[in-house]
């Protein structure tokens, strides 16, 4: 009923490129994030599915209508800001039925709405109080209020909980979440923080320098990152990167040569041969401490942080590559120490030297690599 | 409760800031010295000399209200004085009205996104404030004057060149013009005010608007407009301030007879010539004090009003 | 949506170039006739100089029969004075009244604050008596004064406005470094709000350079009346002599001029900052 449709949409402002021909399609219902580094065109694009910036070139096409010269308010999208945007002058019960008087909205339909919507955030007592009356957290549930009251068949949220306490911003992600549950609107949310991404998505865009990095749902990001801009935005710690050397191409896979000694890696070579730089990919939470099959690095322990359930060991290879382990909790290991860790050759990542992964056996399936 | 201010006492006691150490002396001194010796001690002497009169002999002698009895009621001095109020409440509606109207239409227009040549509207519209009323007054005195005709020329351009007339010298039209060109000089100061109150209004809040489809006239009137009122309310008593106490381009153009037959006599021009008197009347520095007094306390009267009347009910936006 | 805005564009700057052109078109009258013959003048008002009706016969005249030089020299020492004054006593009040918590902290600010609202003009019946027991009538001294008075209030709001933002670390480690508090003022304090001086510069400047009024009660004669009151006076007495009228105008807007081009920039920074609350 309402897919977006954005076809080699680019944008320039004089000279400069800033989105370079983005395409993407977003199904009904879907839960789509745009996420990214600050300056990659996140904000931009949703700001021209809006229709807050105009396009320089390309077609956008929302519930199969092309929009490109259709205002924002006739495009049936709501918009929740980052700063919020309410009103200031207007109380909380005008701040949502405001973008009603121009929709024409009767009185009284308007106003179902606006008690409907209020009822839904829990809002009831606060619709006669002033922007500046309300918390942070209600304001921004205001602003989620004034999108609802649109009926909208596509939310926009440009960053939405950024503005809030690390506490608040948890919470609201949940009640977005239930609420996109609820509403089954399409929904397209940016955000630079790859929490939010992987918690709320159905679908997450990776974008950097106005293009689209990676589509997928969250866990395909997280096992089978096309290339080395994804593997190291998605997760946190950031995947762990080892120079390699291409020893040999066998039947079993790619035999690596790095640091502290040679790996054979699950994967296709592709076009990659013998001698040919790679870099290796191990997430800090595949890594162990001590021997383990696949493969085994040695370094130094620089620091150590305990979290209780984990503790992070902060490492310098042979070769001065920092590398990040997540241990257990309890252990020994202290800074200062030379230790051997090691990582499952199932759950090692290889990238060519251009930054594309060579796709791993058995991709078809995320591989249920040993999770330390 | 208590302990906190205990705490904080506690504090300024450690750091040696309380009462009035020599430092803090020196620091105030020499500003508050100069202030009170040169500005308030003034106002308030002015204040206390209304109430005197002096004789022949040039002796004070302590007269009570009567001075102010005088100047409202006594035909000699409360024919001129409502005369000049009068002038004085018209100059003002003129600078309300246009000044600032025209004022809040430049910045409207200014504080568009993406206008090429902001910066030099801005700060070509802003010159003649920078200039002195004095000059001001002569340059528009030869351009309206009939002699030289520019403005008879001009308008001519137009095909409006009958309409031309000695404006300035007709009783009729020379408060009016007087005002007009004062609005001309001075429209750059509610246009700046205003120009940044708009820039200040955050853009997610046009843009917030615009998805829930409110054009740029609606826009306009339903967020910005009511979020600038305080600054309006500023400009406003800005302008009081400055139009009851004017002087220099009335005395500049017209000298201080403000004529023709007083027609443009404000408050500032009459207070000039009670004070240092004019052709054969001689300066009366009592009488002087007495309308400045008056003036002092109608300043008053509009800052409180607005300070409590206005200000109060208008809350300040913090976006 | 898109079509309809070029047109509206071209509206837009439509308005704002006829108000600009009203706004510097007197002005430029003025200057571009002040350099042509009596004759071009009344002629052809509003055409350039040219080789024909080039003169500088204005100038000539004002320069002979005014002591235009004097009258500049003398608004320069009164507008220059009472710009220090204001800004080094501003400052350093402004500085006491946002950094130390003394008994009657606010009550002094808001006393300080009156002459912002009120005008000192009104106090001119006893400046005047004073000035003249102090005998100072007809100096200088009378005006900056006068001046430094006037200006100190707004100074020390803007000035402490600025102050407040000083981050309170700075001057607390000047402090555990056992720095006097006279060297944090003048050393660490001064320099972080160089750019509120250029705002108050600009503020304070203007009004006195323009002023008539107490020139005009303090200061008519003797050869100490400033530019502007200089020029009303030349202007008074030969209101006939076209040239020389143009040219004392030219004369008396020029350095203003000039000081704008220069100092535009601080004085719109400080408006759009907000500083005058």
């Amino acid at each position: 009923m309402a897919d977006v449709s954005l076809k080699s949409i680019r944008k320039s402002y004089g000279a400069t490129e800033i989105l370079h021909g983005i395409d993407l399609e977003v199904k009904d219902g879907e839960f789509v994030v745009f996420v990214g580094p600050s300056g990659c065109g996140k904000s931009t694009l949703l700001r021209i599915i809006a229709g807050l910036e105009s396009i320089t070139a390309g077609d956008l096409f929302i519930a199969g209508r092309r929009v490109n010269d259709v205002p924002p308010a006739a495009r049936k999208i709501a918009m929740v800001f980052q700063s919020y945007a309410l009103y200031p002058h207007m109380t909380v019960y005008k701040n949502m039925a405001f973008g009603l008087k121009f929709a024409r909205t009767d009185r009284a339909e308007a106003d179902r709405r606006v008690r409907r919507a209020a009822e839904i955030l829990k809002l009831t007592p606060y619709l006669d109080r002033k922007p500046r009356d309300l918390s942070g957290g209600q304001r921004q549930r205001v602003a989620i209020g004034r999108a609802i009251v649109r009926n909208p068949s596509v939310f926009l949220f440009d960053e939405p909980l950024s503005n809030l306490d690390a506490a608040l911003r948890v919470n609201t992600r949940v009640e977005i979440a239930k609420l996109h549950r609820e509403l089954n609107a399409t929904t397209i949310y940016v955000t630079h923080d790859q929490v939010e991404a992987m918690t709320l998505a159905t679908k997450i865009v990776v974008m950097n320098q106005g293009r689209i990095e990676q589509v997928g749902s969250p866990l395909e990001l997280y096992h089978a990152p096309r290339n080395l801009f994804v593997a190291g935005f998605i997760g946190s710690p950031r995947m762990n990167f080892v120079k390699g050397r291409v020893t040999a191409v066998t039947p079993e896979g790619v035999r690596v040569a790095h640091a502290c000694g040679e790996t054979l890696v699950a994967a296709d070579a592709g076009h990659a041969g013998v001698g040919d730089t790679v870099t290796l990919g191990i997430r800090p939470e595949h890594m162990s401490e001590g021997e383990a099959e696949g493969l085994r690095l040695k370094g130094q322990v620089e620091a150590v942080e305990h979290l209780g359930e984990a503790t992070y060991l902060y490492m310098k290879l042979t070769d001065g590559t920092d590398v990040v382990v997540r241990a257990p909790g309890d252990t020994a290991a202290v800074a200062g120490a030379s230790l051997t860790i090691g990582a499952s050759e199932r759950s090692v990542h290889l990238f060519d030297a251009e930054g594309l992964a060579l796709p791993r056996r058995g991709e078809a399936h995320p591989p249920r690599a040993a999770v330390a | 409760m208590s302990t906190i201010a205990a705490t904080e006492e506690m504090a300024e006691d450690l750091a040696g800031r309380r009462g009035w150490p020599l430092h803090i002396v020196v620091f105030l001194a020499p500003a508050v010295l100069v202030y009170s010796l040169f500005s308030i001690y003034p106002l308030i002497d002015t204040i206390r000399l209304s109430l005197f009169t002096t004789d022949e002999a040039g002796l004070y002698h302590f007269v009570g209200l009567d001075n102010f009895g005088r100047l409202i009621g006594d035909p000699t001095w409360s024919g001129p004085f409502w005369n000049a109020f009068r002038n004085n409440l018209v100059f003002f509606a003129i600078h309300m009205v246009v000044q600032n109207g025209i004022g809040l239409g430049l910045a409207m227009l200014l504080s568009l996104p993406d206008l090429a040549g902001r910066n030099l509207y801005r700060t070509l519209i802003f010159l003649p404030t920078m200039l002195s009323v004095v000059i001001i007054g002569f340059i528009w005195q030869l351009m309206l004057s009939p002699l030289w005709g520019v403005a008879e020329t001009f308008l001519g351009f137009f095909g409006l060149g009958g309409y031309f007339g000695p404006w300035l010298g007709q009783e009729t039209t020379a408060l009016a013009t007087i005002s007009l060109i004062s609005v001309w000089q001075f429209i750059g100061i509610p246009m700046m005010l205003i120009y940044a109150a708009l820039l200040n209004i955050p853009d997610d809040l046009v843009d917030a608007a615009t998805v829930d489809g409110a054009g740029p006239f609606h826009v306009f009137w339903q967020v910005k407009l009511p979020l600038i009122v305080p600054t309006l309310g500023i400009v406003s008593i800005l302008t009081f301030v400055a139009n009851f106490n004017a002087f220099d381009l009335i005395y500049a153009v017209k000298g201080a007879l403000a004529g023709p037959n007083f027609s443009t006599d404000i408050l500032g021009t009459f207070f000039y010539r009670t004070f240092f008197g004019y052709q054969l009347q001689v300066g009366n520095p009592t009488m002087g004090a007495t309308v400045a007094t008056m003036m002092l306390m109608i300043i008053l009267v509009g800052v409180l009003i607005y300070l409590f009347g206005v200000q109060r009910r208008l809350q300040r936006h913090t976006f | 949506m898109s079509l309809p805005l070029r047109p509206r564009r071209m509206a837009v700057h439509g308005a704002l170039l006829l108000y600009t052109l009203i706004a510097i078109g007197p002005i430029l009258l003025i200057l571009l006739n002040a350099f042509k013959t009596r004759r071009a003048i009344f002629s052809d008002p509003l055409g350039f100089p040219d080789g024909r009706s080039f003169t500088l016969i204005g100038f000539d005249s004002v320069l002979e029969k005014s002591e235009f030089g004097l009258y500049f020299l003398n608004s320069l020492t009164v507008t220059v004075g009472s710009l220090a004054l204001v800004v080094v006593f501003g400052a350093m009040a402004a500085w006491a009244l946002t950094e130390y918590r003394f008994r009657g902290n606010t009550l002094l600010a808001l006393y300080l604050a009156i002459g912002i609202m009120v005008p000192i003009r009104l106090g001119s019946v006893s400046i005047l008596r004073m000035m003249v027991e102090f005998d100072l009538v007809n100096t200088l001294t009378a005006l900056v004064l006068v001046y430094v008075a006037q200006g100190l209030p707004l100074a020390i709001l803007i000035l402490g406005e600025f102050m407040q933002q000083i981050p309170r670390d700075l001057r607390d480690a000047a402090r555990c470094d056992g720095v006097s508090e006279y060297r944090i003022f003048f050393s660490i304090i001064l320099p972080l709000v160089r750019q509120a001086i250029a705002t108050v510069a600009v503020f304070t400047m203007v009004p006195i350079w323009n002023d008539l009024w107490f020139p005009l009660i303090l200061a008519p004669g003797d050869g100490k009346q400033t530019v502007t009151l200089g020029v009303q006076q030349f202007i008074g007495q030969y209101v006939t002599d076209w040239n020389a009228v143009l040219a004392s105008l030219t004369l008396a807007i020029a350095p203003i001029l000039v000081l704008y081009v220069l100092f535009s920039r601080h004085l719109v920074r400080g408006l759009t900052a907000g500083a005058v609350k």
